[in-house]
């Protein structure tokens, strides 16, 4: 009986060092917030895509957001410290690819967008090949322009 | 000595039972007031044209404080202490509709109070949060000792308004979890209705540009607020709301906005890349409309906060 109460311990135990071990949410943040750099913090999206789920895809998370025109912003991402692949940002206008941290085959870890149109626009995440991860985001703004700055 | 003890059992059974036959009545009011605790499902208010996870999905960065609290400082305006909500109206909100419309309410006022680095009153404004968020039942995300210490050094502004603002994001992300939409909901629309009373205040001063520009471009936000509310009509405070953003949604049907295709551009900017977004949109708006409009807002606001 103490043997296996020992080893339901032990199993507990395993499980949740794995599970905090492969994505420490509160530390993702941290570094996505040190890295948004001078911007202002306006929002975080939480990515935690699993296989099981979707039966044996990971798929996507899709969070919608409103951007203002006139408005620089940066879209920066940290991966999860267990993640085999680096994470997929796409923003989205309803089903038009806005901008993507992908480009020549390399993922970055941020990229900026300047709003020229107030609306709502989706930001989408996902795993190449439908592997599994964890991820944190942080939206900030950079930038407002004024009449006449920057083509506005 | 059982037997008596049952007896005795059975009596204050009894007699709660029947106090609360009696109170029931009275307690109905009290209820309808503090239904906004419980989940939509349970208050008979569960969305119907939009799904929870829509309404989470919409709603999530509708206003940002810190987004109209920048643009009201870049006009060059003094700060105003008089256009804010008074944190020592908080004791008047004694239901969870007007508790949740004016955490909203004072989340706004502390981003255009951090803009202006007015670390002197920011705690009165961050205590009135706090204790607007205990009444709804989210006060756990407002770490208000940690608030207050960031508070007390100015240079910590910036911190304690990514903190606030961090915080108001977790609760909103809870109540959405929790189907308590509804309230999440409210909290949006206090905010959103305080950001464009306290632009408005600033546009009647100095008829800047910029925030007439981002005035006119709620057209496109008071639809999605209102398609949101829309799904909590049958309670009849929210009605209230509703209505007002119905009213407000036919003055904003006056404003033109036109949209502008072009060429996106991809600039390189400290190593990072930057889009410029091809599609770009103009607003017009005639100062009646304007005016009409801000008449509205102001309206709506003195029923939000009185």
């Amino acid at each position: 009986m103490r043997k296996l109460i020992f080893t339901l311990l032990l199993l507990v135990g395993v499980g949740f060092s794995g599970a905090y071990a492969q994505c420490n949410h509160e530390a993702l943040l941290k570094d996505a917030l040190t890295q948004m750099g001078d911007g202002q913090y306006i929002k975080d999206f939480i990515v935690d895509l699993k296989n099981e789920k979707n039966g044996g895809e990971s798929g996507t998370v899709k969070y919608s957001v409103i951007l203002n025109s006139r408005s620089q912003y940066k879209f920066n991402v940290v991966n999860g410290a267990g993640n085999s692949e680096k994470v997929h940002m796409q923003l989205y206008d309803g089903d038009k690819l806005l901008v993507s941290n992908k480009a020549q085959g390399k993922m970055y870890s941020a990229f900026g967008f300047v709003c020229r149109s107030t609306k709502v626009y989706s930001l989408v995440f996902s795993f190449p090949e439908g592997s599994e991860g964890c991820a944190r985001a942080v939206l900030s703004l950079q930038r407002q322009f004024a009449a006449g700055e920057g083509g506005f | 000595m059982i037997r008596n003890l049952i007896f005795a059992l059975l009596i204050l059974t009894g007699a709660g039972f029947l106090s609360s036959c009696a109170g029931n009545s009275e307690n109905k009011n009290a209820e309808q007031e503090d239904e906004l605790a419980l989940p939509d499902s349970l208050t008979g208010e569960a969305p119907l044209k939009l799904s929870e996870e829509i309404i989470g999905d919409v709603i999530q960065n509708i206003s940002s404080p810190v987004e109209m609290a920048n643009l009201i400082k870049s006009t060059g305006v003094d700060f105003s202490q008089q256009i804010l909500n008074n944190p020592e109206n908080i004791s008047n909100y004694s239901t969870s509709f007007k508790r949740a419309l004016n955490l909203g309410v004072f989340s706004a006022g502390l981003g255009y109070i951090n803009s202006y680095d007015k670390s002197n009153i920011v705690v009165s404004y961050l205590l009135a949060v706090k204790n607007l968020a205990d009444g709804i039942r989210v006060g756990q995300f407002f770490d208000f000792e940690s608030l207050k210490r960031m508070a007390s050094n100015s240079s910590n502004l910036d911190s304690l308004m990514q903190m606030s603002v961090s915080s108001f994001n977790q609760m909103d992300s809870y109540l959405r979890q929790q189907n308590r939409s509804n309230v999440s909901a409210l909290v949006i629309t206090g905010a959103w209705v305080e950001g464009l009373y306290i632009a408005s205040s600033v546009i009647e001063k100095t008829n800047d540009e910029e925030l007439i520009n981002r005035l006119g471009e709620q057209k496109e936000i008071v639809d999605i607020l209102y398609i949101i509310l829309q799904n909590y009509e049958q309670n009849s405070s929210f009605k209230m709301l509703i209505d007002h953003l119905s009213e407000l949604k036919t003055l904003y049907k006056e404003v033109k906005i036109t949209k502008e295709v072009g060429e996106p551009k991809t600039i390189e900017q400290d190593g990072m890349l930057i889009i410029v977004q091809a599609e770009a949109s103009h607003v017009e708006i005639s100062p009646e409309t304007l005016g009409t409009i801000i008449e509205k807002i102001k309206e709506i606001r003195a029923d939000v906060v009185e």
